[in-house]
């Protein structure tokens, strides 16, 4: 009988502020360490907490993305256990009263095809610092720098069924999270990070027994991580055994998942709320004006593509992708580009070159230009690759580089006629089997044309010429 | 008197006050440092006083210990909202003085620092846990100290020591810079010799913080006129505050000061805050639970005195650190705080106690909504006790806070003022006003004040 | 309610104290005596979760997204019991965690 995977995430995002959840200093990545700190998040005798109304706005437009549910009031509460990274001794959370819950996203599941995943709840939290065990021999280095970031947990429910699914729902959810502009989504910075909740069961059976998997440093490690515990837990329930609630962590070297040693007491946090800090309440109408504001969605800027650009729903889903490539593309178009065309430029030239460097070095308008022309036939779309290869490292126009590497067509009929002449001097057996009624030798002729000129000829220009110096 | 000399006169009574054990930290130096730095400065609204702080509150010239093996030494990088303002107000910062370590206490005995002796007798307690600061403006060395309540720990050793203690509304004065104890319940508040000199000093403290989000909106406290009698004044006396087993000597202080208020033209009623017995009981959860979560950062990594333990790992470092760090009253707020929170055990203890908090902020509100415009009390059902008294039984030692812990639990604004002594102990009396009443009720105690013989005998 | 030695043990390993084997028998019956005197509100209907009654302004004022850090006249480095390299230095987590 088949076993069916339950799983649920928990994305933590850190929101894009400039300074941290609940004291003024900054969130700058990459500082030296502990340079980033003041009284409050070094949890310092006397000091307080003051909630940062970017970070409350940011969650809010999460929430709001995310179809959820927002809470006019919502609690800050402490969640109590000691880690040397976590300097009060508890973190500042949101536990029974969270700032939004009851939402959904809608994603396109390889299994399955459109799918809608239930969002459990979204709240707000500061984040720990952190310990570094390899940088004193024998001893464990704490740099608080991170230390009161603010960050959004959202928590989906138990809704997805393999780990291919819940790796596409963790890109639909990024996507949706980095066109709201609620964060920076980045994983290798550390402000993007998973965690997953997984278990097996017959279908219409109740839920098993899950376990957690953490330190998985992307997605697509969550979907090895996650296939690695499916088929541990799958084992173990086909031996007759049985699963144990438990956390793991994910090894990507060997792409094994093991156990962590469980914390002692550590699920005792004694939640209560921060009398730090009083309930935060939220406006209907300031939630409405977010609501006004929110960015268009990836969703619907597809959509958009397709239908008022002409894009089919392939070339659109891979523009959305990035929303800096799909604003990229929007200013290209913008600009004056046919938009199928532009989309071709995108995703070929533009897209390999933003992957392997992450900046677009061309301007939109410039690339505008180059495809206005291309299309006008100035230059051939082969010598507009070429000239794109070069704006990549020199300021100039496109029309100064066409000049400048001598890429422009040329349509001077003399220099043709030139060329032509040349071409069926060259050929005359061609010449006499043309003569003799075989039409297809044009393309021949053309091409051979195109070759004397050095690749300059405009080819649009060559074929009545050629007709006419064949036919006298 | 010049600030030089202030600061010379203010040594030289420090010192004659060294007996008490009052405060952990002095210097001359340091207060010729401040005459030096008001020297330079205009003059300001407290310019001529000098103000004691109780050693709870940060200042970066002098440790902030908090009475406590965990922080001896430590000197903060930052200072107290209140105590930035006292200096630029012009006052002149005179000492830190001992308390109950970390403020859990009635009496002052649990200092790591030793206890704090009464002015009038060395064998009694001041009260606690702001008996340090207490001790010292009754002991006529400052006019005015900053302490702290939480359950009543300035207006408990006021009444104590015979001098006026006010405790403003919940966020009425920023806690910026105050070391975290019960957190919805910890509140800067004033010793005065007399009732103005403690208002002065609110006037120049109170007032929205930004960077204390439990600060209301709004400026500083700005007295109420000066009245001349009580006429208009409705004053109700809540009958669970005159048990039959009163104190005989409290109770005729009491009665003789109740006559005053009549004399005085109010009108006194009889009422009831039926919830007033669970404040106690409540007060003994609220408390210990945000201590606990308060008193989790001392944990020897950051700041702060360190001790590792014999397995040199983190987990013994933590305890060892806080193990030898913390003293015994400490430690068991920390374990019942521990113990009402954690799983199981919430919603019989902490849910129960947040639902007798409503209760007892239900009661004031009612009786405030009935037109009551203050409440007046006894502060302490007993003078000061003997040392040692009460230090074996804790329950026993919190039950002398039971009459102050209410409104420190409904946040009001609640004083205690000297209403005479008996067998020459000081006795106070309490008056408790509606959430935005502090200058009122400073108004009406600056009334009572100059009416009640505060030094004669009640009997 | 009765609080036994390893009541007082496990709560204090919750809140990572270090109670003399001497103390526990005596730090159990005082927490007993504190617990049985806050037993009075046994009587009163508990309010749901953690709700509580909030004391104070009834909503949150909020701080401008500026970096505007509170100075501090010490460093890190001279607040640390021990500091090495910008960092805070701890033991190993031995027990307590996976590293």
């Amino acid at each position: 009988m088949e076993w069916e995977t339950v799983i649920g995430l928990e994305m933590h995002v850190q929101l894009a502020t400039r300074s941290k959840m609940f004291c003024a200093c900054a969130t700058t990545y990459g500082q030296a360490p502990n340079s980033n700190v003041c009284p409050v998040c070094l949890g310092l005798p006397g000091a307080l907490p003051v909630a940062n109304a970017e970070a409350i706005r940011l969650g809010t437009l999460g929430a709001i993305a995310l179809g959820c549910t927002i809470h006019l009031v919502s609690i800050f509460a402490r969640k109590n256990y000691f880690y040397p990274d976590l300097p009060k001794g508890y973190q500042i959370s949101q536990f029974d009263k969270p700032l939004a819950t009851d939402g959904h996203l809608e994603f396109e599941s390889p299994d399955r095809g459109p799918t809608s995943v239930s969002i459990t709840r979204l709240h707000l939290e500061e984040d720990a610092g952190k310990s570094l065990h390899d940088r004193i021999p024998g001893q464990t280095a704490i740099d608080l720098n991170r230390a009161g970031t603010p960050l959004a947990e959202i928590v989906s429910g138990p809704d997805l069924r393999s780990p291919a699914e819940a790796r596409a729902y963790l890109v639909a959810l990024r996507q949706v999270l980095l066109y709201a502009g609620v964060s920076e989504c980045s994983m290798e910075k550390g402000s993007l990070r998973v965690d997953a909740n997984l278990s097996v069961r017959r279908p219409g059976d109740p839920l098993g027994t899950k376990t957690e998997v953490k330190n998985m440093n992307s997605f697509a490690n969550v979907e090895r991580a996650l296939e690695s515990e499916r088929a541990r837990q799958m084992a173990l329930l086909d031996g007759g055994g049985r699963v144990t609630q438990v956390t793991l962590t994910f090894n990507a070297a060997t792409g094994d998942v093991r156990p962590l040693r469980s914390k002692e007491d550590a699920h005792d946090y004694r939640y209560f709320p921060d009398p730090d800090l009083p309930p935060l309440v939220l406006d209907p109408a300031w939630i409405t004006a977010q609501t006004d504001a929110l960015p268009e969605l990836p969703q619907a800027r597809r959509a958009r593509y397709e239908s008022a650009l002409g894009l089919n729903a392939h070339d659109a889903s891979v523009l959305i992708q990035e929303p800096e490539v799909a604003r990229y593309y929007e200013d290209v178009v913008t600009a004056g580009a046919d938009p199928k065309v532009a989309a071709n430029w995108v995703m070929g030239e533009v897209l390999a070159a933003w992957n392997s460097s992450g900046t677009f070095a061309v301007m939109p308008e410039r690339l505008s230009d180059l495809t206005a022309l291309v299309s006008a036939g100035t230059v051939s779309l082969q010598a507009a690759r070429r000239i794109y290869g070069e704006m990549c490292t020199a300021d100039d126009t496109p029309r100064a580089v066409a000049d400048r590497l001598g890429l422009v067509q040329v349509r001077d009929e003399s220099a043709l006629t030139t060329w032509i002449d040349e071409a069926l001097a060259a050929n005359p057996d061609e010449v006499a089997r043309w003569r003799g009624g075989e039409a297809k030798l044009v393309g021949f002729f053309v091409g051979q044309v195109m070759k004397r000129s050095g690749g300059k000829a405009d080819p649009k220009g060559i074929q009545p010429l050629l007709m006419q110096r064949l036919g006298s | 008197m010049s600030v030089a000399a202030l600061a010379r006169e203010t040594g030289r009574r420090l010192q004659e006050a060294e007996r008490l054990n009052a405060t952990l930290h002095w210097s001359q130096a340091l207060l010729d440092a401040e005459a030096a730095r008001l020297d330079g400065l205009a003059d300001g609204p407290l310019s001529g006083m000098t103000v004691a702080l109780k050693d709870n509150i940060v200042t970066t010239d002098q440790p902030t210990t908090c009475a406590s093996r965990i922080l001896d030494g430590y000197l903060s990088p930052f200072e107290a909202t209140a105590v930035t303002r006292l200096r630029a107000a012009g006052a002149l910062i005179a000492a830190k003085t001992n308390l109950d370590e970390f403020a859990m206490g009635s009496s002052t005995e649990h200092s790591a620092f030793g206890r704090v002796l009464h002015p009038l007798d060395p064998d009694l307690v001041p009260g606690g846990s702001s008996g340090g600061s207490a001790a010292l403006v009754a002991a006529g060395v400052t006019p005015a100290a900053l302490g702290s309540e939480t359950g009543g720990s300035v207006r408990q050793p006021a009444a104590f020591c015979g001098i006026v203690g006010v405790k403003p509304g919940y966020g009425r004065v920023s806690r910026f810079g105050l070391v975290a104890f019960g957190s919805s319940l910890d509140c800067i508040s004033v010793f005065g010799a007399t009732v103005r000199d403690a208002e002065r000093v609110l006037e120049t403290i109170s007032g929205h913080d930004p960077l204390d989000a439990t600060t209301h909106p709004g400026g500083s406290l700005v007295a109420a006129p000066a009245r001349q009698d009580l006429r208009g004044v409705v004053i109700g006396l809540p009958r669970e505050y005159f048990p039959a087993d009163l104190h005989p000597g409290v109770r005729a202080a009491c009665e003789r000061t109740i006559a005053i208020l009549r004399q005085l033209g109010a009108e006194v009623r009889d009422v009831s805050l039926p919830s007033t017995s669970h404040a106690v009981p409540a007060y003994y959860i609220v408390n210990p639970a945000e201590a606990a979560a308060n008193l989790a950062r001392y944990d020897g990594v950051r700041f702060g005195n360190r001790r590792v333990g014999p397995e040199a790992d983190l987990r013994a470092l933590y305890r060892s650190t806080r193990g030898d760090g913390f003293g015994a009253e400490v430690k068991r707020r920390i374990l019942v705080g521990t113990f009402v929170l954690s799983a199981g055990y919430a919603e019989r203890y902490y849910a129960r106690a947040q639902a007798a908090r409503r209760l007892i902020v239900d009661d004031f509100a009612r009786v405030f909504d009935a037109g009551i415009d203050f409440l007046f009390t006894p502060t302490t059902p007993t003078p000061a006790f003997r040392a040692g008294e009460k230090l074996s039984d804790p329950v026993a030692m919190y039950l002398a806070d039971i009459f102050v812990c209410p409104a420190s639990l409904a946040g009001l604004p609640a004083l205690s003022l000297p209403i005479g002594r008996d067998g020459g102990l000081p006795l106070g009396g309490q008056v408790m006003a509606p959430d935005g009443g502090d200058a009122d009720m400073l108004a009406v105690a600056a009334v009572i004040e100059g009416a009640v013989d505060a030094t004669g005998e009640v009997r | 309610m009765t609080i036994g030695p390893d009541t007082v043990r496990h709560v204090a390993r919750l809140a990572e104290l270090a109670v003399a084997d001497g103390d526990v028998d005596l730090l159990a019956a005082q927490l007993e005596s504190i617990v049985d005197f806050v037993e009075q509100l046994a009587t009163i209907d508990a309010l749901p979760g953690t709700a509580v009654v909030n004391i104070g302004p009834p909503t949150l004022t909020l701080r401008e997204d500026v970096v505007a850090p509170i100075p501090m006249t010490r460093l890190a480095a001279d607040l640390a019991p021990e500091f090495a390299q910008g960092f805070f230095v701890v033991p190993r987590l031995g027990g307590m965690v996976d590293e």
